[in-house]
């Protein structure tokens, strides 16, 4: 028999809730010790990515997270067999028993804000101009021109990273005290500023929104994309050199561009 | 207002495509039967997702609202 796996949750106990998951079967919990695999029997591996599955998945993790901690595992994952589930969570035990203690009570919310990099970059072009930053023509060859010009593109590219360091600082500054931890990517593209996921306890969710909606008032220019409350995604954290781990991404979350942060006790806004 | 809707209901899918393909517990090994080409999806995937400004200079004009409420 065939498990689709959706999520890990921190009880060893029966599901009271009647949930569907994929191919409308139901969903159950396989115990292991104190935590539990939330799986639901499946006849064939799934043909693709729909958006029906993909919603169908979704569906189960958010409807766990209402009554569990529970560490969302990725689409289609299919294990063959119950013992060898078993044999998974048990290689994986004090990792997810870890996991779920971080993320226990905490929600994640994610935020995405764009910029207009045209028009950032244009009047830091102007300002340079205007300013004692501007660099003499030069009369000589084309080399030299040349040069002139990719020094200027480089000191301009220069100037967009700090504007962008400093917007990242100041909304960050604002999102971090309802923050457990987070993990921010800048500039994934010139206009995509900010990419970010926020771990926020329950109980702060409305101070958090709140935040939000300050910052995205004080920066009119911008266009800002608020999403959640989603189950832990961006959060499981797993042994980097684990044997059953071959996955690069897991390495990505120790890159200097994903920073985790305790602000365990920070104070309001 | 239509438009604006099935704008922020693209983007919230999009923002489950980012989570659920990409991120949480990854388990490899010989027990795992699947999720072996999500990885190639993912590929084709993430040039749309990284680019969510694009899509709204497609679709005109800005994004409405959090997109919490369209979830």
């Amino acid at each position: 028999m065939k498990l689709y796996l959706y999520g890990i949750i921190d009880s060893s106990d029966r599901i009271k809730d009647s949930i569907y998951g994929l191919e409308g079967a139901s969903v159950y919990n396989i115990p292991f010790c104190n935590i539990g695999a939330i799986v639901s029997e499946i006849n064939q591996p799934i043909q693709g990515v729909t958006k029906g599955t993909v919603l169908e998945h979704e569906a189960v993790t958010e409807k766990l997270m209402a009554n569990f901690a529970v560490l969302p595992v990725r689409f289609q994952t299919i294990i063959d067999g119950r013992d060898n589930l078993l044999s998974v969570m048990q290689s994986y035990y004090k990792d997810f028993r870890d996991n779920l203690d971080r993320v226990r009570n905490k929600v994640e919310f994610g935020i995405k804000v764009i910029w207009p990099a045209d028009k950032i970059k244009k009047s830091i072009r102007n300002s340079r101009k205007k300013g004692e930053h501007e660099m003499p023509i030069p009369d000589g060859s084309s080399n030299k021109k040349f040069m002139r010009k990719k020094l200027e593109k480089y000191r301009i590219n220069e100037d967009f990273e700090q504007k962008a360091d400093k917007f990242i600082n100041v909304m960050d500054m604002f999102f971090s005290k309802f923050a457990a931890e987070k993990v921010l990517k800048k500039l994934k593209t010139e206009n995509l500023l900010l990419d970010a996921a926020y771990l926020i306890e329950r109980d702060r969710q409305a101070d958090f929104k709140e935040a939000f909606e300050h910052i995205k008032s004080a920066h009119a220019a911008f266009k800002f994309l608020f999403s959640g409350p989603w189950p832990a995604y961006n959060f499981v954290i797993l042994p980097k050199n684990s044997n059953l781990l071959k996955d690069s991404r897991q390495e990505d979350l120790f890159d200097k561009e994903i920073q985790h942060q305790d602000l365990v006790g920070a104070d309001k806004i | 207002m239509d438009n604006a809707v099935t704008r922020s209901k693209d983007i919230t899918l999009l923002e489950i495509l980012d989570r659920v393909l990409d991120k949480g517990v990854v388990i490899s090994g010989d027990a795992v039967i699947s999720v072996a080409d999500v990885d190639l999806i993912y590929l084709g995937l993430k040039v749309l997702l990284s680019s969510v400004e694009t899509m709204e200079q497609l679709r005109g004009s800005p994004f409405v609202g959090p997109m919490q409420e369209a979830k």
